[in-house]
């Protein structure tokens, strides 16, 4: 029984955690490449992964996608698509990929000649499942150890879902403390009540039986 | 469309929240009522004190406040696509 309330916990907190870590803002320093567009199939699971820029896409089984080849300072390849985010989720509200393909396209350079850029992005790249990060926004910096800058929506949104969560915590105990566990003790009390009066009243014919053995 | 669903559902969860806050509020005004006129010196009966009292918050700046329930997150919303879209 432990176990199994330990599996529930654990896997939990692992799908809250894999969905904060899929939805939420993330930097990576890069140099652009390349950007192309290239026809995907979306009739699959891993269509989660893919935006629903307006209400056409969802009928159909494959589009065009816009993608943003990259180099990270690190010297590992990174590809983001490039999708509006339009009204559905996650809510970045983004309607501006025309523009931030362009930017993109603006900014590429070469091995010899590097310009780095911030770019802002969500979702996951995964060769298996061949999904993609979601790029959302470029900023030009100074070279590949700039600063990312500090998450600040990351830092409000993790506070005040970790508020919520610890306030609902803190009033499940508190109603657990004061309705439930009074409860479990009453009836544990009135088990052992029966339990004494259970004995007690073997002892007595027990007693009654002795007074018939020969001495 | 989109749009349409992502608004029937903002509107939803929202007039639950604002339903919610908006008794929660007023029980909570009315319990004060309550404790004032219990802590003595309030002219008139209990029920008259509590009820005018009541009429009062129906009229105040804090039961308004709680419309802010709507205007905060379109608010965010409007900032988000403004920063996203255009900063």
């Amino acid at each position: 029984m432990r176990y199994i309330g330990w599996t529930f916990l654990i896997a939990f907190w692992v799908a809250v955690g894999a969905f904060l870590h899929y939805s939420l803002p993330q930097r990576d320093i890069v140099r652009i490449v390349r950007v192309f567009e290239e026809r995907q199939d979306l009739n699959d699971w891993t269509r989660i992964f893919w935006s629903r820029p307006d209400e056409q896409s969802d009928g159909f089984i494959n589009r065009d996608v816009q993608f943003i080849q990259t180099v990270r300072a690190n010297g590992r390849p990174m590809v983001y698509r490039n999708e509006d985010t339009g009204w559905s989720w996650p809510p970045y509200f983004k309607f501006d990929t025309s523009n931030l393909f362009t930017e993109a396209a603006d900014a590429t350079s070469t091995r010899d000649n590097p310009e780095w850029y911030v770019i802002t992005h969500y979702g996951w790249r995964n060769e298996f499942l061949t999904i993609f990060p979601n790029a959302i926004s470029l900023r030009q910096v100074e070279g590949p150890d700039a600063s990312k800058g500090i998450p600040w929506v990351n830092i409000i949104i993790l506070t005040t879902i970790a508020a919520i969560f610890y306030a609902i915590w803190v009033r499940w105990r508190r109603f657990r403390r004061a309705r439930i566990d009074p409860r479990i003790e009453e009836i544990q009390d009135s088990w052992e009540a029966a339990g004494d009066a259970v004995s007690q009243r073997r002892g007595r014919i027990r007693r009654w039986l002795d007074t018939w053995r020969s001495k | 469309m989109a749009l349409a669903r992502l608004f029937l559902i903002f509107f939803v969860v929202l007039t639950v929240i604002y339903v919610s806050l908006s008794f929660y509020s007023r029980a909570r005004a009315r319990d004060r009522l309550e404790a004032e006129w219990d802590a003595g010196d309030k002219p008139g009966p209990r029920e008259a004190y509590v009820k005018h009292g009541l009429a009062d918050y129906d009229g105040s700046l804090r039961r308004k406040l709680i419309l802010g329930v709507y205007i905060v997150p379109t608010l965010l919303v409007c900032l988000i696509i403004y920063l996203v879209n255009f900063a």
